[in-house]
């Protein structure tokens, strides 16, 4: 591979746009570990779920990808909730070991369910966004990634807002901070548990929609974005609100300049070395404080 | 030489003191009490007598031997066990293999181990339930496994954490027997204990920590008098 | 623990090994191949249960070590001609040494639960992207076993009864082994890190040495069952051998069976595996994911209502059995 500066700007670039999609897929997955202390291993599969809802509304009934997300965010909810519901709320107060078995049957089953339904292929949905490219100076933009990473950074501000401001997200995160305090307060625990599990795999619908101009739906796509947002969540301190955002920035560069950098699909390697490394070392994430 | 020589030893927890400058020594055959209010220290001073925290400053010495630094596995072969104030028994393993574990320190044979421990079953009384899983004991029996499966590593030096707490007047006489017994054959013990008659009555010697510093040392004669002892207890409504 | 299989509880493992002996002789080449499938995944869970049964260490990327015997008897046997029954044992070795390597880098730093998880999970992973680069392995393409012919020497058979009774001569060995382990100090040592940590580092317990020595010893063995995976199925490639779907096939009949028990994996494999190469044949080519769901699905369902998997339901009826059948449990002063 041959270096060049032109090269880097542009993983640059792109790091940071997927960066962003890679923080909004993660936020969920913290916040929910934060609430509930379970870490979901079918939150890929949920992202999954919701691509093949968005592919389906914008390549088969026409309609445009952003216009989805009034209902692949409803829909991502529901789902959430009820697998929460029927198989999470059960299993709460066990060991973690068989909430980590549970998850991964969870993402076993809906794996293997898209596989029977949708097949094996690859699906690409192709939209007026998809082509819409510019260039800044040496480095061409997609259209599409910013919007994304855009609609990303609007869905983070959102949900602190949300976390911050209302009732319910004080809930959960009075919650997060301490059950018992919480539940000593008045704050419903079992719903905001619900809650807080339903809007975590809700902001998945909002990346479905967002990634599907430009990347492709496939029943095993869960598998790579799952482990992605355990890499944030873990660098970025699990249950980090901020922390998750920043992390996503980080992976994503470290993918895309891993990708100019090195052959084939090494950049792999580095950014599970990375995740290997903080676990190791800074098992809080980089900016957890002293964790007991 | 006395058997264990502290010195100077000190235990912060960020800011908090919990350990300040302490010095004390253990002679062989001794019975010492470790007593003090609530939050004094007292298990932070078992933690890292055991190796399971890092003393801030301060110095531990065993028989001669620099502690500072062991892990709780050596420390313990050296031959000091502790017992914990939480008891801590393996919940899905048998009592018998509960104690097995504490006698495979000094057999590591298996059928030595068993012997071992369904001998020191008989001392704390808990032979009948030996087939028991750990999960399904009373508190009574927890407390007795907890002393049994310390007893099984044949420590010389035992360090007991509240071994009475929580039980009936009945049960305290038979621990209290037991300690005795364990002394009368050798064994050294430093027990930390809330109930002064159990205290009053073992000790030949006692230490008071108050707020992580030592205010007394002496007989269960002396320290029942002295003035900062009871200033320490009497001060606080108890 | 005390274990279901007392003396007189002998004669069903025996009574199942002399079945299992005289299997090929009736047993169609089909039925062959699932008994196979039936004594490569026990064999593996077993392999899997030392780690993460016995010390609780749950590894979701023991198909690491798959991978490394898999690979190296293969690269070996391609490159060089070494006849895979030394190959095997080469990549054993490598395997606890990468045991040794990943144990020592967990443990020394304090890993534990889901955090040792993700790390496995993670090694596992890069070790799928890692190879897929390099070429001199066949990178993504992998590397096919060269069919010579029926020659024991070199572990590759006309019929499947070749493969039959190496799979079950390395099962027996491993069930004796762990099954002799578990009445060894080491065995209860396992148990007692798995139960308390604390408590069993305040006997005398070297947990440390004792975690890291489990994962030698079930990278091991795991990478044993790596090669002899290889030779069966004749292909190896990064997905199918370092991949997710081997690292919980590896510990799922674990689960299911029971875990840190000596029987569970074989329990757990006996039971899913048939059901699941059945489902397999009966939707044909047309869905690839068949038994992935069904496990899957058990998975759910295991830890949703029976989470000390089958060998811990029976025990459980048992001691009920027991206890309603002797005198009236005296009475217990509650806590
Ligand atoms: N791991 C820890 N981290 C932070 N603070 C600690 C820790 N362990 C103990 N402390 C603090 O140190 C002080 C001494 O605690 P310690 O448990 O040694 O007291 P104690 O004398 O054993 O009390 P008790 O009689 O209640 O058992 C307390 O204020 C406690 O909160
Ligand atoms: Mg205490």
């Amino acid at each position: 591979m041959i270096f060049s500066y032109e090269l880097l700007a542009q993983a640059i670039v792109t790091g940071i746009l997927i960066g962003g999609i890679f923080a909004l897929i993660s936020v969920g997955l913290s916040m929910i570990w934060g609430v509930m202390r379970i870490i979901n291993f079918a939150h890929g599969e949920f992202l999954m779920i919701g691509m093949y809802i968005a592919y389906f509304l914008t390549a088969k009934a026409g309609w445009d990808p952003y216009l989805t997300i009034f209902i692949t965010t409803p829909m991502l909810f529901l789902v959430g909730a009820l697998i929460f519901q029927s198989t999470i709320r059960p299993i709460l107060k066990d060991p973690s070991m068989n909430q980590i078995m549970l998850t991964l049957g969870l993402s076993l089953i809906l794996q293997n369910l898209a596989l029977v339904v949708f097949k094996a292929d690859v699906l690409t949905s192709s939209t007026a966004y998809t082509r819409m490219n510019f260039m800044l100076g040496p480095v061409v933009v997609r259209g599409s990634q910013l919007i994304a990473f855009v609609g990303s950074a609007l869905t983070a501000v959102f949900l602190y807002w949300f976390l911050q401001k209302t009732e319910s997200g004080r809930a959960i995160r009075a919650t997060a901070q301490n059950r018992e305090a919480a539940a000593l307060v008045g704050v419903n625990v079992r719903t905001t548990y619900l809650l807080a599990f339903g809007i975590g795999s809700a902001t998945l619908g909002v990346a479905a929609s967002l990634m599907i101009p430009f990347y492709y739906t496939s029943p095993t796509v869960g598998l790579f974005f799952g482990l992605i947002a355990y890499v944030v969540v873990v660098l970025g301190g699990l249950g980090n609100f901020i922390g998750a955002l920043v992390a996503g920035l980080i992976i994503g560069l470290t993918e895309s300049v891993g990708a100019a950098m090195l052959p084939g699909s090494l950049s792999r390697v580095l950014t599970y070395s990375l995740f290997v490394v903080v676990l190791l070392f800074r098992p809080q994430g980089i900016f957890g404080g002293k964790q007991q | 030489m006395s058997m264990l020589t502290v010195s100077n030893l000190s235990r912060y927890f960020g800011g908090l003191a919990a350990v300040v400058d302490m010095s004390f020594t253990v002679e062989k055959g001794e019975i010492v009490g470790l007593i003090g209010p609530n939050g004094a220290g007292k298990t932070t001073v078992f933690n890292m007598l055991s190796g399971f925290i890092p003393p801030t400053s301060g110095e531990i010495i065993y028989q001669g031997r620099r502690m500072n630094g062991l892990k709780p596995h050596q420390i313990c072969e050296l031959g000091v066990t502790r017992t914990f104030q939480v008891v801590q028994p393996f919940p899905d393993m048998t009592v018998l293999e509960n104690t097995m574990i504490g006698a495979y320190v000094r057999h590591p044979n298996t059928t030595d181990a068993k012997r071992k421990a369904l001998e020191t079953l008989e001392r704390v009384d808990l032979d009948a339930k030996a087939d028991k899983l750990g999960r399904d004991l009373t508190l009574l029996e927890l407390k007795r496994l907890e002393i049994g499966k310390a007893l099984a590593s044949e420590p010389d030096l035992l360090l007991l954490d509240e071994a009475a707490a929580g039980l009936k007047d009945t049960e305290i006489e038979d621990i209290l027997t037991l300690i005795r017994q364990l002394n009368r054959e050798g064994m050294t013990l430093l027990i930390v204990e809330h109930l002064m008659k159990v205290i009053m009555n073992l000790s030949h010697r006692i230490i008071v920590l108050d707020f992580g510093k030592m205010i007394a040392e002496g007989t269960p004669q002396e320290i029942s008098q002295h003035p900062a002892v009871l200033e320490a207890y009497l001060g606080k409504d108890e | 623990m005390k274990t279901v299989w007392t003396q007189k509880g002998f004669l069903i493992p025996a009574g199942a090994l002399l079945i299992a002996i005289l299997l090929p002789i009736f047993a169609s080449e089909y039925a062959l191949h699932i008994a196979v499938l039936v004594l490569l995944y026990a064999y593996l869970s077993t392999a899997w249960n030392v780690l993460g049964g016995y010390a609780g260490q749950h590894s979701l990327g023991h198909s690491l070590f798959l991978g490394i015997g898999a690979y190296t008897s293969t690269f070996l046997f391609t490159k060089i001609g070494l006849t895979p029954w030394v190959g095997m044992w080469i990549g054993a070795l490598l395997a606890g040494l990468v045991g040794w390597f990943v144990g020592y880098l967990c443990f020394r730093y304090g890993l534990k639960g889901p955090y040792f998880a993700l790390v496995t999970i993670a090694i596992a992973e890069a070790m799928v992207s890692l190879t897929n680069n390099i070429n001199f392995i066949g990178g993504a393409m992998g590397l096919e076993v060269k069919w010579l012919g029926n020659s024991p020497l070199l572990m590759q058979f006309e019929s499947k009864a070749g493969y039959y009774y190496i799979a079950l001569v390395m099962l027996v060995i491993a069930l004796w082994l762990v099954y002799w382990l578990s009445r060894q100090r080491f065995g209860y040592h396992l148990i007692a890190v798995r139960e308390n940590e604390d408590a069993a580092e305040a006997l005398g317990v070297d947990t440390l040495r004792v975690k890291i020595q489990a994962s030698i010893l079930s990278a091991f063995l795991t990478a044993l069952g790596g090669t002899f995976f290889a030779q069966y199925f004749t292909y190896i490639n990064p997905r199918n051998v370092f991949g997710e779907g081997p690292s919980i096939q590896i510990l799922l009949f674990a689960i299911v069976g029971g875990l840190g028990t000596v029987w569970g994996p074989a329990v757990g494999a006996l039971v899913l595996v048939p059901i699941a190469e059945l489902a397999r044949g009966w939707l044909g080519g047309s869905f690839a994911g068949a038994h992935l769901l069904l496990y899957g699905t058990v998975m759910v369902l295991v830890m949703l209502f029976m989470p000390k998997g089958i060998i811990g339901l029976y025990e459980s009826i048992r001691q009920r059995l027991k206890r309603g059948s002797s005198a009236p449990e005296e009475e217990r002063t509650p806590a």
